[in-house]
This record gives structure tokens, sequence and C-alpha cells, in this order.
């Protein structure tokens, strides 16, 4: 294992990143707390899609479910952050088996409909039920996870190597596997004894789970929720780019995509608006000529032989 | 030994379509049985039915006494059958031993690690299909034959009491061929019980011990393979009846160049040799036939003149290389095609179509070409308004053909015309062809599988089998020569 | 009165959604390709066409051409530089290719409500008329505009019907959208059917942006919002049916208006949502489409 690739890139990486708080002040840890959060909901993304095959055209509907439940939660009921944790989560997982029953019916650009207008319809009842949901201004929450700057980001930091050392671990695994024979070829995959619903509906939860539960963490880090925030399309579409950016079916590719494209918008805030368009400039270059994504060059020749 | 397959009234319908019907068969542990039929025969959907890959309507499918129809393909799977399929897709990031492990699966979710046994048991897998050199390279690095290997071992790994093969030669070389029966037959040594799908008897005569033949979803015959190719049904299904011959006197220019050249060509699809070293040729106002089963490579074959697929070796038209030009290049220059699929713009009408057809003329032309097919084809001049997908099979040969003939081709490819068509529709398309044929100088290539309509019209013929080209010469020498080794 | 405000209003709306989905739906069904950036393609027409009336003064109908020739770049660059070589991309699998050219067309509409947003804010901007005024139909006040927009948008609607209709090279657009294999076997170079599809496209979109500028004004902010509606007309209506948009357009124009004047404003997508779901889930094909 310590000659693959992968590891090669990521150990190192994680090491800077944790050595980073010593180095480097508030502004760049606030920058990079986010971008941990949305590495996690890109590889959550890239596990439905690079290997269960579906393409989920909103994931902010199930991170914005995750969040919210774990807001309301706490905006009302006083509930001890943890608890709103665990129930963002699995609200977030029984919102994952709602989007995947009709998956398991549809497909192509049908399901991909689903998915945008699940996004959408959430979007408008947050919106009109503003009185409890606090609409597009949002709710303030009582809790947050921390105030210094440091402990913020080193539970973002060991929250995303611990999913992205599931996802990653999990693609790898023999269910990986059978996952993504399932998304290649569902009749070949069943040919071969598997049950594919099965196993596309377990892969729908497990990418609920971490997206719903890393949404949670993020609301409680900002001490906010808003629909901007965490439900709004533009949410939806960063995962998506962030995730085909860093690589198809790579899982760790997706959080360097994240990375990438926090920091990116963020260096490049001073241009105002055009910051918006260099950056999917970038990214349709990227998908253009590697359509590989960054993963993907890296990794072409090593992995295994 | 008692039956370890046993199919009994399988049906199977598609809205008012009967794809099977009544088929029965048993399979013995030790028994390879072929189960042969041209393409629209059924064969593949009782193999599906039998997978569970499509629900029959009617029927059992009995493993080892145990009714498995309309049951799920994963639980029939498990229940002791394994299968491979004719086009299969590796995954790219996995090596060859990895592919054969995840065959060993249990349907588990939550299997995080692989049980070394497991791997144990995939390397002997492995290696029992002669994949053992290869087993840690990844599926794009190897020939088409290794993966077929993979294919097969996937399909044995869980030790299954049956094994359905599809077309299990297609795209093989000869001596690939040979290797591959050698593997099927150690299976059928081992206790297995193997179903063989394919076009036709020959190319599976030497591995099975029995066979069925099918046509349009019901039984033709069966018996040994022998018994089944001389069969006096299945050879009118497959060659059409008698054959006869009315070759023009020569009409080949002797020493002009011939108007298309086709020379050493080769088609790959994927990894799978469609087409291996093929030459024709084809002078002007000549009939050419090509005549081979389902499968061979005709279509590959005009695909390959009309510039449908890449190919290698050299096509050269009047003198000119063509290779590289686009398809619509080639059809604007005179090689016009009808393929087998017809390609008709279905909710266009039957004039529209023809109009289509005719783009590229001049509108008085247009004309005079419409009043000219109205008087080949009668029948297009009255239906004129329907709509093409509501035309019968023969009636949209019928359009295909006249709007192929509409641009005026120098060469006309006619891809299988009579598909699927009724006896008497054949009669009314032999007698167009006739006259087209008296009455025009146009040159045609004709690939058919249906011998008694190709060799009427024919100058020449060619015989293509497994990507070769295995005989040429004129008609009346094919029915002493190639007809009967044909089946 | 009210009734019938929203039935003018509902009216006119419906055609304009019309007009937009009616190129969205004709790009789809020949060339197989969901234009994500249709929205900022329309934003831009509006725009450009706002930009060159205000800043150079010139009279409207110069100020609507040069929206229309922006929207036709814009089309041609996303075909050009998106769609084909996506298309034609070895390095991608077939499968994937359609995710590709979504993703793709989806950056190049952000990139152009990005440059638009900077170059030229996003504030609403309105495309000054091409005729001013106000009638009274049947006791209600309407701007002649908004009678305009109607009547234009069908004015073009049924172009692009005798266009596809009755010339040999819409027929053989139509033709495309049925069989492109076919097509190619009569001698038709699909390239050359690709372009004029583009061509007809980006004519059509900003021919629609440029009346939803002067009808309602845009901003970049719409961009997105646009393309959803005509993904969802198109879906509503159909993939690959022209005749089931225009139909699903004025469901949806009818049902978001009806909803903003009875209900409120902010929630008019709701109702179209809803209605998207339960089509999706019990008849996936749309009112009029085929698979």
């Amino acid at each position: 294992m310590i000659r693959s690739r992968t590891f090669q890139l990521v150990v190192p990486a994680l090491l800077v990143l944790a050595l980073l708080p010593f180095g480097v002040g508030g502004y760049i840890l606030g920058l990079l707390i986010p971008a941990f959060y949305m590495a996690v909901f890109a590889m959550s993304w890239d596990l439905l899609f690079g290997f269960a095959g579906e393409v989920n055209f909103g994931p902010s509907f199930l991170i914005g479910i995750g969040a919210y439940t774990a807001a309301l939660l706490n905006h009302y009921y006083a509930t001890p952050i943890p608890l709103c944790l665990a129930a963002g989560a699995f609200a977030a997982v029984i919102a994952g088996v709602v989007l995947a029953v009709p998956a398991l019916r549809l497909t192509g650009p049908y399901f991909g409909l689903v998915t945008l207008v699940a996004v959408l319809m959430l979007q408008n009842i947050l919106v009109l039920f503003a009185g409890i949901t606090g609409g597009e201004i949002g709710l303030d929450l009582p809790d947050v996870l921390a105030i210094s700057d440091t402990t913020n980001y080193y539970y973002a930091l060991v929250f995303m190597t611990i999913s992205g050392a599931i996802l990653f671990g999990l693609s790898r695994s023999p269910v990986g596997l059978i996952l993504q024979a399932s998304g290649q070829n569902a009749v070949e995959a069943a040919a071969l004894g598997f049950n594919v619903a099965k196993h596309k509906l377990a892969a729908f939860c497990i990418s609920a789970f971490f997206s719903g539960l890393a949404g949670a963490m993020l609301i409680f880090y900002m001490g906010t929720v808003s629909v901007g925030t965490v439900v709004d399309i533009a949410v939806g579409v960063n995962v998506i780019i962030a995730a085909v950016l860093g690589g198809r079916r790579t899982i760790i590719g997706a959080a360097f995509g994240a990375i990438f494209l926090i920091g990116a918008g963020e260096l490049l805030r001073p241009l105002g608006q055009l910051s918006t368009f260099v950056v999917s400039a970038v990214a349709l270059v990227v998908i253009l000529f590697f359509p590989g994504g960054f993963m993907g060059r890296l990794l072409q020749t090593g992995g295994r032989e | 030994m008692s039956a370890l397959l046993e199919v009994d009234g399988l049906t199977k319908r598609f809205g008012g379509l009967v794809a099977v019907k009544d088929i029965g068969f048993s399979i013995k542990g030790g028994e390879i049985l072929g189960l042969i039929g041209p393409n629209g025969s059924g064969k593949s959907t009782v193999m599906k039915c039998i997978m569970g890959i499509e629900k029959p309507n009617a029927g059992t499918v009995k493993l080892e006494g145990i009714n498995v129809a309309g049951w799920p393909t994963h639980r029939i799977a498990r229940q002791g059958v394994g299968i491979v399929f004719q086009h299969s897709r590796p995954l790219q990031r996995q090596t060859i031993l990895e592919h054969i492990k995840l065959a060993l699966l249990p349907d588990n979710l939550l299997m995080l690690f692989t049980d070394h046994n497991v791997s144990r048991r995939a390397e002997e897998i492995a290696a029992r299909v002669g994949l053992a050199k290869v087993m840690h390279r990844l599926p794009r690095t190897l020939p088409f034959a290794d993966l077929r290997r993979l294919e097969l071992a996937k399909a044995i790994a869980r030790n299954p009491k049956v094994v359905l093969i599809d077309e299990p030669f297609a795209g093989l070389t000869k001596a690939e061929v040979a290797d591959f029966s050698n593997l099927i037959g150690s299976f059928r040594a081992e206790g297995h019980a193997v179903l063989l799908v394919d076009h036709n008897v020959k190319s599976v005569a030497a591995l099975v011990d029995r066979a069925l033949a099918m046509y349009l979803g019901e039984y033709v015959a069966d018996g040994t393979a022998e018994e089944v190719m001389r069969n006096e049904t299945v050879r009118a299904v497959y060659l059409g009846g008698k054959i006869e011959t009315a070759a023009r006197p020569e009409r080949e220019g002797k020493g002009r160049p011939p108007l298309l050249d086709v020379r050493n060509v080769g088609v790959l699809y994927g990894k799978a040799q469609a087409l291996d070293d093929v030459s024709i040729h084809v002078g002007e106002g000549e009939f050419v036939s090509v005549v081979g089963l389902n499968g061979a490579g005709k279509t590959t074959l005009f695909n390959a003149i009309s510039g449908l697929v890449p190919s290698s070796g050299a096509v050269t038209w009047k003198g000119e290389a063509i290779g590289g030009m686009t398809p619509a290049k080639i059809a604007r220059m005179g090689i016009v095609q009808c393929p087998e699929t017809r390609e008709l713009f279905g909710d266009m009408s039957v004039r529209e179509n023809l109009d289509l057809g005719g783009q590229h003329l001049p509108v008085a032309e247009t004309q005079r070409q419409l009043q000219w097919l109205f008087e080949l084809f009668p029948i297009l001049h009255s239906r004129q308004g329907q709509v093409a997908r509501t035309l019968s099979g023969g009636e949209q040969q019928m359009l295909a053909i006249a709007r192929a003939l509409m641009m005026k081709p120098k060469l006309l490819i006619l891809d299988e015309p009579t598909l699927g068509l009724a006896p008497v529709i054949l009669e009314q398309l032999s007698k167009a062809l006739e006259k087209l044929r008296q009455t025009t100088d146009i040159t045609v290539l004709l690939g058919e599988q249906n011998v008694t309509f190709a060799l009427p019209h024919a100058d020449r013929v060619y015989v293509l089998e497994h990507a070769h080209i295995v005989w040429e010469g004129d008609p009346a020498r094919f029915a002493e020569e190639a007809g009967t080794g044909y089946l | 009165m009210l009734a019938l405000q929203i039935l003018i209003d509902g009216f006119a709306i419906s055609s304009l959604y019309a007009l937009g989905a009616a190129g969205f739906a004709l790009m789809f069904g020949v060339s197989g390709v969901l234009n994500l950036s249709h929205g900022a393609i329309m934003v831009v027409a509006a725009v450009i066409a706002w930009w060159v009336g205000a800043t150079f003064g010139v009279n409207p109908y110069l100020g609507a051409v040069a929206g229309i020739l922006a929207a036709l770049a814009c089309a041609f660059f996303t075909y050009g530089v998106i769609a084909r070589p996506i298309q034609n991309s070895p390095a991608i699998p077939k499968e994937e290719k359609e995710i590709f050219v979504l993703t793709g067309t989806l950056l190049w509409g952000i990139m152009l409500q990005g440059a638009i947003a900077y170059l030229f804010t996003n504030n609403p901007k309105t495309v000054r008329p091409l005729i001013e005024g106000v009638v009274m139909i049947l006791g209600v006040r309407t701007p002649v505009n908004e009678i305009l927009t109607a009547v234009l948008s069908w004015l073009v609607i049924g172009l692009l019907f005798l266009l596809v209709n009755r010339t040999r090279a819409g027929k053989s657009l139509l033709a495309a959208s049925m069989n492109p294999r076919g097509l190619t076997l009569l001698g038709f170079e699909l390239s050359n059917i690709y372009i004029l599809v583009w061509a007809i496209y980006g004519i059509v979109a900003g021919i629609a942006g440029v009346l939803l500028g002067a009808f309602l004004g845009v901003s970049s902010d719409n961009a997105g919002t646009l393309t959803a509606s005509a993904f969802s007309i198109v879906v509503l209506g159909g993939l690959g049916s022209v005749s089931g948009s225009l139909m699903a357009a004025y469901v949806v124009g009818y049902l978001e208006t009806l909803t903003a004047y009875l209900v409120a404003p902010s929630i008019r997508t709701v109702p179209v949502l809803l209605l998207l779901v339960i089509v999706v889930y019990v008849r996936p094909q749309g009112l009029l489409g085929r698979r």
C-alpha cells in the first residue's frame, strides 16, 4: 500500500494540512474549513456516480435535509449538537432512500430530472415556510462546534479524513467492486448473482449519510443555516464540478477538486463576478482536455500493475 | 443421469410479437446442447428467459427439478446457472484476477475484506481457463481471446450446474476456436450441462452432443448435429429451398479494372476480428452476391465499404481510394447501401422518405425517378402518404430499396433484404430485382443468408464464413461445390 | 376582470416559454444535446440588445438584431468548443458523453452568467420595447409590447414549423431527429445538419431572449431559472416532441400565472414542480413523447 500512488499523494497532503494552523492565519483556515466539508459532499457524490452509476443533479437535496434537520432541532429544542448531527444524518439517509426509489425505475435524463426537482422543491418549501425555517435569511443556531478557528479546522480536517478513508476504503473493497459492476452493467452484475437494486440502495444511503452529516457539521461551524448555503442549486453544481474535475471514480480526486474549487474561487474573489467566470473556464478546460480529471491524470500510469 | 436443465413449454411474447413459442428441451450433466437459429429465431430470448433477464409468459425452467422461471436473475445465478454474454465489457481498472474474485463474492452488503480463500480459488480458476500468466494485468492490455476466457472464468467461478454460452466463437481465429472448444469440452467432462447458442450448426457441430434448431420462435428440428444439418426444414429455412440460377453471360469486362475493388480488408470490433483479410471485386454492371450465415461478416463488409466502420486494407472505387472518406461522401459518390436495418424515417410518409433520397437531384429528375420507382414497386405508389412505420415488413423493404435507388446509385449494396419476410413478398422482391437487372445497367452487391434468393440474379458469388471469404465462383458451380457444405 | 388579466398575461408568458422551449426541444431532438447554457444565451441576447440600445441610442430593432447575433455566436461556440469535441472525443466512454456535455454546457452557462454580471452588473435590464404604448382589451390595460411578445413568439414558431416541415433543409433536420444514420446513408453530412440546427437554435433563443428582455426584463441571475423552465417544459411535453413542448409551455405558463395571481408570486414554480414529479413517475415520456 505504501507504494500506491494514491497513498503517495494523499499522505503528504494530509500532513501539510495537519500542520497548516501552525503557519497560517485564520483567513486561510476559514477558507479551508468549508472546503473540507465540500470535499466530503463531493466524495459522497463520486461514490454514487462513479460507482453506482447514478447521476445525482441535486446533491444539495441530501445536504440540505441533513443540515436543516440538525438546525431545526438545535434552534427550537436546544438539542445538543451530537444528537443533532445524528438526527441530520439519519434524516438524510431517509431522503436518500426516497431518491433511490425512482432511480431504480427510471433511466438517463429522467432520473437526473427527479434529483433536480427534489432540490427545487426543497428550496421552495423552505422559503414557503419561512416562518419556521427562516427562509432566505436563515436561522441562527445557539450552539456551534467550537469558537476557535484552529479547533474548527481540526474538526473539519479529521472529519474529512475519516469520511474520506471510509468512502475510499469502501470503493476499494469487494462491496465497492460489486457496486462498480452494478453501475456499469446491471444485467451482467445480476448474472453474477448480485442483487443490483439492493446494492444501489445501499450506495444511496451511504452517500446520503455522509452528505447529510457533513451538511450538519458545516452549519454548526458557521453558526447559521440558510437556503443559499446548503440547498441552492449552485451548491450542488459546485459539488458536481468538484467531483468531475477531480476525477470520476477516484473518491480522493473529488476532495482535491473541492479544495481547488473553493481555494480558486476565494483567490479570485477580488475579481468580483469574474471569479466565477475564471473558475468555470478552468473547469471547462480540464473537462475538455483531461476528462479523467486531476487525479485521473496523476494516476494514469500508477496504481496497479 | 437425470436432467440438470429442463425447459418445457417456454413461451415469450413482446406485445403482439411471439418471440418464443412452446420451446422445450433438456440437458443432462456432461452434455452439450446447441440451440441454433438465424437472426430473429428467438434463441437469444430463450437464453434470456432461462437466465431470468426476461420473464417467460408460460412454461417452466427447471434446474435440478426446481422451477426457476420468473425468478430474478441474481437468484437464478445463485441457484446454479452461469452465463457468458456475447458482448461483455470488463471493468477497466481491475485486473483479471479481481474480475474473477468478483464472480466469487457472495451477495453481501458487508463484505469489506476479501476472504483469503476467495483469492486462492480465483487463482485456481484463472489457471483453469489458461489465464494464469496474465491474471495481474488489466483487460485493455489483453487480446480478445483472453477476454473471452475471462468471461468463461466468471461464468464457471461458482461451479454452476448449467453454463449458457452465447455465440461462443464469434470474433475468434481458427486456432482460438479450437482452444476454446477444448475448454468448453472440459466443462462437459466435469459434469456440467452446457447450452451453446449460435447462428449455425456448422461452427458448433464438432462440440455439441445434440442440437435444436429454431425458426421464428418455434421448434424446427432436433437430434445430433449431423441430423439437424441434413434436416429438410432446416435447410429450407437457411437456404430457402431449391437452388436455381439464371446467370447472364459473363458481364465482367475482361481486362477492365473493376468498379469496386476491395483488398485485404480487416475490421476489428473492439478486439474481435469481424473481418479478416477479405478481398472482393465488383465489375461494372455486374450483380454479385455475397452469401453467408448471420454473423459471418456480410454487414461488416458492407459497412467497411460504405465507410461506416474503420477498416484496414484498401477499398478502391473507380480507381480512387475511398478509405477515410466520410460515409455521406461515399454515398454521394455513387455507392448507396440499403442496410439490413433499413433505417427508414419512421414518422415520415413514404413519399417524404423517397423525396429525401432524391435531395441531391434537380427537381425534374426527382419526378422522373419517382415515376420509374412507382412502376417498379406499384405498392409504394398506392401507399404514398402512409407513414413509414405503419407499413408491413415487405413494404418497408421495398421503400428502403426504392429510397436508395432515388439516389441513382452506381453501385447498390443490399444487405439481407429478405430478413423476416414472407415467401410471397420474396417473390415480389425477386421480380423487382430481376426487372432492375434486365432494364438498367446498375451494379449490385447483394448480401444474403437465403441462398435461393441470392443465386438466381447473380453473375458471381462469394461465400463469406466466419470473417473469411472461403469460395468464389459462378452460381452454377455453387450448388455443386459449396452448397452442401454451406450449413 | 382578474380572470381576463390572468388569461392575457398567462398567454403572453406562455407564448414566450413556448418559443424558448421550441428551440431547446429542436436542439435535443436533432442533436441529442440538452443545452444547459440555454438560459444564459437568452440573457446574453437580452443584455446585448439593451446595451446596444442604451449605449448607441439606435432604434430598438437594431439592438434586437445585435442581441440575436450575440446569441448566434454563443450557440456556435457551444457547438464548436463544447458539444462537438466532447461527442468526438475518444477519451470519454460513450455512456458518459451525455453527462460531460451537460456539465460542459453548464459550465459555459455559468461563464456567460459571470461575464454578464461582471460587465453589466446583475441589475435587471429592460430592453426598450419595439412598440410603446398601452391598449385596452375588454377593460384590461395591456401594454402593446405584451401583445407583440405573444404575436412575435407565434410568428417565429410558425416560421420554424414551416421551415421544418416544408423546406428541404428543414425536412433533413426532422429526418436527423428520427434517424441520423439513415441520413448519412443518403449522402447527408451530419456535421452540416448540426451546424444548421445550432444556427436555428441560436436565432430562436436570441429572439426569445430579446422578447423576454422587453417584456419582463432580465438579469444575469435569471439564467439558471430560465434553463430550468425550458428543461421542465420539454420533459413535460415529452423529450423530442416539439409540439409537446408547445402544449407543455402553455400548461406551465398558465399554472405559474394562476399561482402568482391567486396565491403568491414567490411560490409560482411549486405547482409546476409538483406536476413535473407526478409526470416523471406516472408518464415519464411526457405528454407527447414517444420513448
